[in-house]
């Protein structure tokens, strides 16, 4: 296994972080009070390349190799401190994006995928439903075709970015006798007659990143909107949650970089009885925990790179990365809030936001408890 | 044993232990059987047990419909 970077792919986290670091960072405490989405960031990261990294040139994207697109999001990470908008860009290029990509029809990339590397327009996932989340055989949303149509009629929770959201990729049940293999994936517009966006979901944290229901009532959308074949929604589905459990996790492990660089300038300058705070152990002790995760979390995340760029299966590692990263994230903010003492827990301080942020990562793309499912599944338990 | 028998085996132990005994070709997939979790755990089986490497697009209800059509599958991969 080679965890090696190049010249090249070192100058582009670089880059990504100097442009992170000058223009996504503004007003963040207010748009997070207002759980205002920075529509002007989104563009601006789309005209740095960032939503078409990994897509082939001719539509739009740069062709970047798996490891190149993590390292660049783990810059991301690093310089943009606005984990809302991160993951909000995330959601559509690992869940709209890349099956559009891998499973759509040479007009669904050139029709789709142009627009949305460019930010000209925006991509929702719609899988979870108010009844069903990781169990996809009790996925209730039918998709019938007639004659030159298909009909969704469901409803659909916890939809990132459908708020603003031009495009949908959503998944219906076609042959409910088929349990999680009737599952088919459907790209679905946002003026298709019968779909409608509720009002925008309030959250504990990620508030820059919007987030609604989906009701599909007699919604209709043409034969071309099926993604994939009949039956393939949940192989899309799994493909889907395998790279964005290895890609979204990047974005962790700069944060974790950027917060455990800030937590040891902290307590070098903070002092207390004299000394430094960081020259006590138990202060010492989280500073050195946090880099040990850092370092363990970059070892599993990379591992997952590797093997997806020498197209090995990854359902396992990417289920650990996420289980591990995504812990860790959380274990990290709790820890530079601890080491800040009462400035930690203040909003000025940016630690409060970070770590409400983080408890959303041991939800999404598949709790914990899911993910560790997983991995006893593949050890045959 | 053969395959057929020994696929039954595992999937009424791990998967429906409280009723025992499935029949060749009763639907795994209707019944709620074999689940996206569930699949999990019978790729890992059918590929440490026979030696065999099922790929995404193995993974269809022609393959895993029933302990009969995935006692077929294993024989074209082994064979194949």
């Amino acid at each position: 296994m080679d965890l090696s970077f190049t010249a090249e792919q070192l100058a582009l986290r670089s880059e990504i972080v100097k442009f992170a670091r000058q223009e996504l960072n503004a007003e963040l405490a207010e748009h997070d009070r207002a759980q205002r989405f920075p529509r002007e960031n989104w563009l601006k990261c789309a005209q740095f390349g960032i939503q078409g990294l990994p897509f082939p040139r001719e539509v739009g994207g740069s062709a970047a190799d798996i490891v190149t697109t993590m390292l660049a999001m783990e810059g991301l990470g690093y310089g943009c401190r606005d984990s809302g908008l991160i993951f909000a860009i995330n959601a559509q290029m690992w869940a709209v994006q890349t099956p559009i990509w891998l499973f759509g029809t040479e007009e669904q990339r050139h029709r789709y995928l142009p627009k949305l590397c460019s930010g000209e327009w925006i991509g929702a996932h719609g899988m979870t439903e108010p009844g069903s989340g990781s169990d996809s055989s009790a996925l209730a949303t039918t998709a019938v075709r007639r004659s030159d149509r298909w009909i969704l009629n469901g409803s659909k929770t916890f939809v990132t970015n459908a708020p603003v959201a031009d495009l949908f990729v959503v998944f219906a049940t076609t042959d409910p006798k088929l349990g999680f293999m009737g599952v088919t994936g459907f790209l679905v517009e946002r003026d298709a007659p019968g779909l409608q966006v509720g009002k925008p979901i309030e959250k504990m944290g990620l508030k820059t990143s919007p987030m609604a229901e989906l009701v599909l009532e007699d919604c209709e959308i043409p034969l071309e909107g099926l993604l994939g074949r009949e039956g393939a929604g949940a192989k899309i589905f799994a493909s889907s949650m395998e790279w964005e459990r290895g890609c979204l996790l990047a974005s962790y492990l700069g944060a974790m970089e950027r917060q455990l660089e800030t937590c040891v300038e902290y307590a070098r300058s903070r002092k207390q009885f004299n000394r430094p705070i960081g020259k006590f152990q138990s202060v010492a002790n989280k500073l050195v925990d946090m880099k040990v995760r850092m370092e363990t979390s970059r070892l599993i995340l990379y591992k997952v790179g590797w093997l997806k760029s020498e197209r090995q299966e990854a359902v396992m590692d990417a289920a650990i990365a996420k289980l591990y990263l995504s812990e860790c994230w959380v274990q990290s903010c709790l820890d530079a809030i601890q080491i800040h003492g009462g400035y930690g827990f203040m909003t000025e301080y940016e630690l409060e936001r970070d770590l409400r942020d983080s408890v959303a990562g041991r939800i999404y793309s598949g709790t914990s408890e899911i993910q560790r499912n997983i991995i006893a599944a593949r050890l045959g338990l | 044993m053969d395959v057929v028998q020994e696929i039954h085996d595992y999937i009424a132990a791990e998967f429906t232990p409280e009723r025992g005994s499935l029949a060749p070709d009763e639907n795994l997939l209707a019944q709620g059987i074999i689940d996206s979790m569930g699949i999990l755990k019978l790729v890992t089986f059918l590929e440490e047990r026979f030696g065999i490497e099922a790929i995404d697009d193995d993974l269809v209800p022609e393959n895993f419909a029933s302990i009969e059509t995935l006692a077929a599958f294993v024989e074209r991969k082994r064979n194949g």
